[in-house]
């Protein structure tokens, strides 16, 4: 009988069903320091919010009486470190998925690795995440990690964190230092972009304010972190986006049928409406979105659907079919905000490819111009860039890719940049600055070739070996400086 | 009870999402089907991600010969229904060798006859890329999945160097001799695919509905006795006991258990009451402590 009455409830058409979808699934991360309890929390979590079931709990149980880190007690993160590394170093290495739902909201948790080595895996999930919540040991308060963690949660886009101070037992219940703690985590928090920052003081290991309210800290008035998680709103794009959507496939069918697979990332669009294809400049009118479920009027952010135009615009996957008013930037120099990955640093030579929504760009040449510092979260200039740093970087394109900034519309201004040689995903990023229309090769760019750099910077070296490997050395130099004040560089030697 | 359904059509348009990134990258994706309740719903969001258009890759069913009638029945009406492409996989060599789940333990049975005949079958097919219906929901280590699951050469994972999953960008640039699991369910659960079915109004294998079948019980678990090949141990009886299924793999190594939940409804219902997990009624997962992970590096799904 329910199931009839949720039927009707879903089945009325888009417009109907995205209202009913508003918060109705929340994609949460938990992060912070190594030992901070960010495994001990998600597990509590579940297991006062009946997340576990009971064979899970006498495993658990089994377990943690057997290691007994905690005395008696359960080791919750028993629930969540599920390989077998994890369980014998007793470390997060790599995030866990784990869900729950209450009446009204089905809940994604990730939580990620606290430790510096596994920051990749860390930036992996909070790109999945609409909620932070970012732990801090009450007696230690934030940490250098604590703070590279939120700078990639800002890096990422998301815009509501919860700083949880746990381990409140430890500090004697102390209400003066959770003041000095969420002062400080405020102060910090002003550097970034983030919408919304909440406090709440709790015990991952004895559960207070997770579940339960706590009554050892009658001076805490606001929500429990279940409370705040059942209230909170998910969304964060604002009401009238412009359309966009990047083009998958393209499907054909018996009848002629030719039609743009994707997911709307952005905006609406309706039947007999506009659109133009960025990267081309052709337009089309909408004529049919076709689902198997029946065609749609109209189609919104995070539909699947396919898109029949009343003109074949002869795109390919790749495309991004927009609005006609507001469009994508066809760029071809990019600057951006970068998480880099790859235990492989940075190389300037390396090949690599720009993989944005549904586009793969060659990348013409690429610097770095600073890196984040996690002490005082300012940025440094510098040209280098290892592993699990967060650094600003210029990028210049192979040809036009049709982008978004990342502050404007996240899905479309994203990217990820991965190695020619061996496909890896080197580094994830955000746009934060783009040009259309770079120069060609001849048209402000400047060659350096082997006749220039013997005049004068090269003219002392000879034909050996290690004088040829030497001006290889002060070609990629002088190409990197000038690349970093953003001359656009070719080395032809 | 709470009926919660509003998420499903995001879960849903999430997977046709990850469908349609993995058509687009890889030269030739397969999707594992094993004819269950989770490959049901794979299927159909398949369908649904290329539609109109016929599905652009066939479907790998891997028969270690010990699933249920009902269950080869069921995939056999099913692809004659909606027109599919079938590649049905035995290892002959395990079959030759009598590998069976009465004589061998489950790790060695499932090995030989799921794990290395997968592995033959996507070799043979020379897939670069498989979907399979995991959801992290279903046990710890499935808990760490990517979505796009690279495997080195000779299909093995490798928990510790997965490749970083960043946003809805999916990465299917293949190095060297490597393939890819997809797991477009990654994000569903248990209680989700029930209601997923439901929803659609998809047909399942009637075994997940309460009905009398012969049973003997061992060690607990709920044996339900599906054809001759039964051994029974001294004393044992087949007795008539109203049950259904969670979960269905090969027929003596699944536990059914004790239900009246004979229709779609009352099985949403008792799925989201369930105070067990699912994974219970599968006797190969506790052969050895941390045994998913360890079957998942050697190339099991």
């Amino acid at each position: 009988m329910h199931l009839v009455q949720l039927r009707e409830e879903v089945g009325t058409g888009p417009a109907a069903v995205q209202a009913a979808q508003k918060g109705a699934l929340v994609r949460l991360l938990t992060c912070g320091s190594v030992d901070d309890g960010k495994s001990t929390l998600i597990g509590r979590l579940l297991w006062d919010g009946a997340g576990v079931t009971e064979d899970q709990r006498a495993a658990v149980t089994l377990a943690s009486h057997n290691r007994a880190v905690n005395g008696e007690k359960i080791d919750f993160s028993l629930l969540l470190d599920g390989l077998q590394a994890e369980r014998e170093q007793g470390i997060t290495i790599d995030i866990a998925w784990r869900y729950f739902e209450t009446q009204d909201r089905r809940f994604i948790i990730i939580d990620s690795p606290g430790h510096e080595q596994y920051t990749r895996n860390m930036a992996t999930g909070a790109s999945h995440a609409d909620i932070a919540i970012l732990l801090v040991d009450a007696r230690h308060g934030a940490k250098r990690q604590t703070r590279r963690h939120a700078a990639i949660c800002n890096l990422v886009g998301i815009k509501k964190v919860v700083l949880a101070v746990n381990k409140m037992d430890a500090v004697n219940w102390s209400e003066a230092r959770y003041r000095e703690i969420e002062r400080d985590f405020r102060v910090m928090a002003g550097s970034f972009s983030f919408a919304q920052v909440t406090t709440i003081p709790v015990a991952a290991l004895t559960g207070d304010n997770v579940v339960y309210r706590s009554a050892a800290m009658p001076w805490y008035a606001g929500p429990t972190l279940l409370d705040y998680l059942e209230a909170v709103d998910p969304e964060a794009e604002q009401e009238d986006a412009p359309f966009r959507m990047p083009v998958q496939l393209v499907l054909r069918a018996a009848g002629d049928f030719r039609g743009y697979a994707g997911t709307v990332t952005s905006g609406r669009i309706g039947v007999g409406e506009r659109i133009v294809d960025a990267r081309s400049g052709l337009g089309a009118t909408l004529r049919r979105i076709a689902t198997m479920d029946g065609d749609l009027a109209s189609a919104s952010k995070g539909d699947a659907v396919t898109l029949v135009l009343d003109t074949d615009l002869d795109i390919s996957r790749g495309a991004v079919l927009s609005e006609v008013p507001r469009r994508p930037i066809n760029a071809d120099v990019i600057e951006a905000r970068l998480v880099w990955l790859s235990e492989a640093p940075f190389d300037p030579e390396a090949g690599y490819l720009l993989r944005t929504a549904t586009d793969l760009t060659p990348v013409t040449s690429m610097s770095v111009s600073a890196l984040v510092d996690f002490e005082t979260l300012a940025s440094a200039p510098a040209h280098a860039c290892n592993v699990n740093d967060i650094a600003d970087c210029r990028i210049l394109l192979g040809r036009a890719a049709a982008i978004d900034l990342f502050s404007d519309l996240p899905l479309t201004g994203n990217f990820v940049l991965v190695s020619a040689i061996d496909g890896a995903t080197v580094a994830g990023g955000v746009i934060t600055w783009a040009q259309a229309g770079a120069p060609e090769v001849g048209d402000n760019v400047l060659v350096l070739d082997r006749a220039l750099l013997a005049r004068g910077l090269c003219s002392d070296l000879g034909d050996s070996p290690a004088d040829l490997a030497e001006f290889n050395r002060r070609a990629q130099e002088v190409a990197v400086l000038l690349r970093s004040v953003g001359v656009p560089v070719l080395i032809e030697i | 009870m709470t009926q919660l359904t509003s998420h499903l059509k995001l879960l849903e348009a999430e997977s046709i999402h990850i469908f349609r990134e993995a058509a687009a990258q890889f030269r030739a994706p397969v999707l594992l089907y094993s004819i269950g309740k989770d490959s049901t719903v794979l299927l159909h969001l398949a369908r649904k991600a290329f539609w109109p258009a016929k599905l652009p890759f066939p479907l790998l069913h891997v028969d270690t010969t010990w699933k249920f009638h009902d269950m080869i029945a069921f995939r056999d009406k099913t692809v004659r229904e909606l027109g599919l492409d079938l590649i049905v996989h035995t290892n002959h060599d395990g079959l030759a060798r009598n590998i069976n789940p009465f004589d061998h333990p489950p790790s060695v049975y499932t090995d030989v006859m799921k794990t290395v005949a997968l592995r033959q079958a996507l070799d043979a097919g020379g897939f670069d890329a498989a979907f399979g219906g995991a959801r992290r929901d279903e046990e710890a280590s499935r808990a760490k999945e990517r979505v796009f699951s690279f495997r080195a050469a000779g299909h093995r994972w490798e928990p510790r160097r997965q490749r970083p999953e960043m946003w809805q960008l999916l990465n299917g640039r293949l190095g060297k001799g490597e393939t890819v699991r997809v797991f477009p369910l990654s994000n569903w659960t248990e209680g989700d695919v029930w209601r997923y079915i439901a929803l659609e109004k998809l047909d399942v294998v009637p075994l997940y509905f309460a009905d009398m079948r012969p049973v003997v019980t061992r060690n607990g678990q709920l044996i339900v006795v599906d054809d001759e090949r039964m051994r029974l141990e001294p004393g044992e009886t087949p007795v008539m006991r109203k049950v259904r299924f969670r979960t269905l793999g090969c027929w003596p190594l699944t536990a059914a258990i004790e239900s009246d939940a004979a229709d779609l409804d009352a099985v949403v219902e008792e799925t989201l009451a369930a105070k067990v997990s699912e994974r219970a009624g599968r006797l190969i997962d506790h052969d050895q402590a941390g045994a998913m992970e360890m079957k998942k590096r050697e190339g099991y799904f």
